[in-house]
């Protein structure tokens, strides 16, 4: 500490942070002068800076407006850095919980070396060249309990067996040991996670070459070419494959809705609902092209044929089907969720697609060393170097978890801050306006003016608030767009709130008018105008930055009030009471805390942070705290 | 007094038309078709225009707005109000239930607060500055920054969800009867709800007794009554508390009403059959008929909160000259 705090007695007991925190905003206002000693302090101060005196004594306001200047920079600052796509949702992403950790590889798995990973909504699995698996990233919510088990909790008979190969579903994971015996684990809703008794009998009597897991299914192809799927296919029929096919299936690229199939005689047959994903090229059906390797990203296919040339196919969305240029041979293909990644042979990396959870932006590690295998799926990348070192990009993961949505939380709660915090603050302003308004007009002016105001201020304060906000912003929702509506509800809140602030001017300045300086001031025969300018208005100043301060925090609430109910900011538009609008159903409460928490909280934090500063504010300008 | 009363009864009337022309108003830029919400949408295209034009007219929407306001005016005050679409049947029939819920509600929330603030205000007061009076500060600052829905959601999932004390939300079954078990079942369901209200109107109020309590005690007649000799428990409670209850009267009269428009959003996310639900319900519905009674409702029950209040603070405040 410097030697301006210590010779200040305030300070000195405060010490800590919170004497430097103290220190700093004093010099922030004051400038870096000497402090004076108590028998100097005597001097006359102006009324502003008794005021800010005062207020920096208070160990609470400054907890106050330190914690609101925080909020503030959050949202603002963060808004600027984390754009928002409004548009993007990614249901398969929806409602996982907080967590940080999807790309956190434990570090024995570089020590064993890396045999195989692959990835589920919120986790990687992966098989170390040791025969080890490994699961990190984040718990996915399950509602029916009872019949799933833990995603990182790894079934003994995994441990004991001696697993050749694991691939992750969207909330579950497979297991396939060397005896041809599969075990599944994680979410088990639709029996995905556990075998069939007939696929029992079957493993039992053949060899299982290929396990696939995807969106609630899963899939064992074996090695005389015949494809079993089971878990939820009602919805998408993947598990439909002809008859002649089956025998003759080397390969399988499995999305969620789909399923591409690569036959023996190098051709591509598909299965599921009918979509771009479903269109193969011609020279790829008849047998013109000999396909030797396919993947699949959601809704589009990539095919490398026996020439090294490759065929895409599927839906365009977020340019999948634009490959980029060819680096040399390619020797693996991976499918992302929304995008591909080529491996050439000379341990370059070529990767195109959505980009919304960073898939696009490669680690600066990958390009200096090669790249002997790589692992994508969903939204994790992993790249395995040639010296068994792992790089990882994709999603990390959501530090506030998700909603219904996928959508990531943080993302809409700083957004969400920005509008609430500015819908607040306009609401305030508009209400200040229209209070000082009467308030002025009915004090200054008197006889009829008056009455007829007041009259008319008791009949918008008869008006109870909630009710009628709720009404006016459903009457004008349907014929504004979303951004007028905003605006509307700034001025709902706005000039439905001004009665009370417009009474306690109008009594401050009847009061004010009668004291003995303003009679003085008369006598002096200062001019009315200036008479109301200069001696009346800076006293009733005070009175006015306290209810806007404690106003404040009132319309921050009544915003998120109405945006809860769903009368006020409008969905995608974020704000924070619109965030716990679908949250209000039991099943959200209990499984989905993070859903209304987390946004309720930053609501209550930023009223409480407006609500400490407004009472250190009324106590710093109450003139009985100036006394000795 | 009688005068004052008078006075000011004949005052509520200009204050009544603006709030009923208001809402009236507010009734005619309600979007959608109100003859169009009455109608049988399975009625036959060449019976639809004649069905229309029947009910337009019916309706009285073919006259001018002051006619129709005096219409309206009218029926409102011979008790008719509409016909919600919503329920489909009268509004009169439909909110006697809410209403009735919402009173029940309301009168659990006021004797609870009451049993809270007046005790813990005094105390407050008494020991101002101390960590009694911190600690309540404190709290009653966070709860005052609370949004009820927050609070309302954070018991849920406490008491009802991870606990399982309590039901999560709803109205109580009428399978059990009358009987005892009835009125337990009642108790039940009422408990988060009323929990829930007390805690976010606690604040303002608790805060209001310490202040007005703390004024009271720095008066000169208490100094004369210490310096008598009498026992603390006889200056606080007979000397201040008493005159301090004179501004408390008129504030928890105000609360006492304002409860019952800050309800909406605790009665609609426990799912509590109340106004304050049924309006949201209604707006979500497009029921303008419904809105707009629960609307006059609200405005007359606020009116009548700030008469009584006035009333009652001339009444226990005999310094006070209402003329």
């Amino acid at each position: 500490m410097d030697a301006n705090t210590q010779r200040d007695p305030v300070l000195k007991q405060q010490g800590g942070l919170l004497g430097s925190l103290i220190s700093m905003f004093r010099r922030l206002f004051f400038g870096n002068r000497p402090q004076l000693s108590a028998l100097e302090e005597e001097a006359i101060m102006t009324p502003a800076k008794t005021v800010i005196r005062n207020f920096f004594r208070h160990k609470l306001g400054i907890i106050g407006l330190v914690g609101f200047i925080c909020i503030m920079s959050f949202s603002f600052i963060g808004s600027y850095l984390m754009p928002i796509n409004l548009s993007h949702t990614e249901t398969t992403l929806r409602n996982l919980r907080p967590g940080n950790n999807y790309l956190k590889y434990p570090k024995a798995l570089v020590k064993e070396g890396v045999k195989q990973i692959s990835s589920g909504v919120s986790f990687s699995v992966a098989l170390s060249n040791a025969g080890n698996v490994y699961v990190w990233g984040t718990q996915p919510v399950y509602l029916l309990k009872n019949f799933s088990t833990r995603i990182r909790e790894i079934p003994a008979e995994v441990k004991q067996a001696n697993t050749v190969q694991v691939v992750a579903g969207d909330r579950h994971i497979l297991a396939l040991d060397d005896r041809g015996q599969i075990y599944g684990w994680g979410l088990n809703n639709f029996q995905q996670a556990e075998v069939p008794t007939n696929l029992q009998t079957m493993l039992n009597s053949k060899q299982a070459k290929e396990i696939i897991a995807s969106e609630v299914y899963s899939a064992v192809l074996f090695a005389d070419g015949e494809l079993y799927v089971w878990g939820s296919v009602m919805a998408n029929r993947v598990d439909i494959v002809r008859p002649e096919h089956q025998g003759h299936i080397v390969k399988v690229a499995a999305s969620s809705n789909n399923m591409a199939l690569l036959l023996d005689d190098g051709t591509v047959v598909t299965t599921g609902i009918e979509n771009a994903f479903r269109r193969v090229p011609e020279a790829l059906q008849d047998g013109s092209v000999k396909v030797v390797d396919l993947i699949s990203s959601y809704r589009a296919v990539l095919a490398l044929d026996d020439q090294g040339e490759l065929h895409v196919w599927g839906d365009p969305e977020y340019g999948l089907l634009q490959v980029p240029e060819k680096q040399g041979q390619v020797r693996a293909m991976q499918g992302g969720k929304n995008n591909m990644t080529l491996l050439f042979d000379n341990g370059s990396v070529a990767h195109w697609g959505a980009d919304h959870y960073k898939q696009l932006k490669l680690p600066p590690s990958l390009g200096k060393k090669p790249v002997e295998r790589i692992f994508c799926s969903m939204f994790q990348n992993y790249a395995v170097h040639e010296d068994g070192t792992i790089s990882a990009w994709g999603n990390k993961g959501f530090p506030f978890g998700t909603d219904e949505q996928g959508r990531d939380l943080l993302t809409r709660i700083i957004h969400g801050g920005r509008i609430s915090l500015t819908v607040g603050a306009i609401a305030v302003v508009i209400e200040v306006v229209i209070a000082l308004f009467f308030g002025m007009t009915a004090g200054f002016f008197g006889g009829w003016i008056d009455n007829l105001l007041m009259r008319f201020t008791d009949v918008v304060i008869a008006v109870p608030f909630l009710p009628l906000a709720i009404t006016l912003s459903a009457v004008v929702a349907g014929r504004v767009s979303e951004m007028h509506r905003i605006y509307m509800i700034m001025v709902i809140i706005g000039v439905l709130s001004w009665p009370g602030l417009a009474r306690l001017v109008r009594a401050q300045i009847l009061l004010e008018r009668e004291k003995d300086f303003v009679l003085a001031a008369r006598a002096l025969g200062v001019k009315y105008n200036n008479i109301i300018t200069r001696h009346i208005l800076p006293n009733i100043f005070n009175l006015v930055i306290v209810s806007v301060t404690l106003g404040y925090a009132g319309s921050l609430l009544t915003e998120a009030g109405l945006s809860f109910l769903g009368f006020g900011v409008a969905p995608p538009t974020p704000s924070w009471g619109n965030i716990l609008m679908n949250a209000q159903s039991s099943s959200v409460i209990e499984y989905y805390w993070w859903r209304w928490l987390i946004p309720g909280l930053f609501v209550v934090l930023a009223a409480l942070s407006v609500n400490l500063v407004g009472d250190a504010l009324r106590e710093a300008m109450d003139p009985r705290a100036n006394e000795k | 007094m009688l005068r004052y009363i008078i006075r000011r009864t004949l005052s509520l009337i200009p204050v009544l038309i603006l709030i009923t022309i208001m809402l009236f108003a507010l009734l005619k830029v309600m979007p959608g078709d109100p003859v169009r919400m009455m109608l049988n949408p399975g009625l036959k295209a060449e019976h639809y225009k004649a069905a229309y034009e029947a009910m337009h007219t019916k309706l009285g929407l073919d006259k001018s707005y002051p006619q129709q306001y005096m219409r309206w005016i009218g029926n409102t005050l011979q008790g008719e109000l509409g016909w919600s679409t919503l329920y489909n049947r009268p509004v009169k029939d439909a909110i006697k239930e809410p209403i009735k819920n919402t009173i029940i509600l309301n009168i659990f929330v006021i004797i609870l607060e009451l049993a809270i603030t007046l005790p813990v205000g005094i105390k407050m007061a008494v020991k101002r500055g101390k960590p009694y009076d911190n600690a309540w500060q404190v709290f009653s600052l966070i709860t005052y920054s609370m949004p009820s829905f927050f609070v309302a959601l954070s018991l849920i999932f406490t008491i009802a969800i991870k606990l399982k004390w309590l039901p999560p939300g709803g109205m109580p079954l009428t399978v059990h009867g009358k009987g005892v078990a009835y009125y337990l079942s009642w108790l039940r369901y009422m408990a988060l709800p009323v929990l829930t209200l007390t805690i976010i109107s606690l604040a303002g109020t608790i805060r209001y007794v310490r202040n007005a309590m703390i004024d009271a005690l720095t008066q000169d007649y208490i100094r004369t009554a210490r310096s008598k000799g009498l026992a603390e428990k006889v200056v606080i409670y007979s000397h201040a508390f008493r005159n301090a209850l004179i501004p408390v009267s008129t504030i928890i009269i105000g609360t006492i009403f304002s409860l019952f428009s800050g309800a909406a959003i605790t009665e609609t996310v426990f799912a509590w059959n109340g106004i304050g639900h049924v309006l949201v319900k209604g707006l979500s519905n497009r029921d303008f008929m419904l809105v707009i009674s629960m609307n006059l409702f609200f405005a007359i029950l606020s009116i009548i909160a700030n008469f009584v209040a006035d009333i009652t603070y001339g009444l226990v405040d005999p310094r006070i000259k209402l003329e």
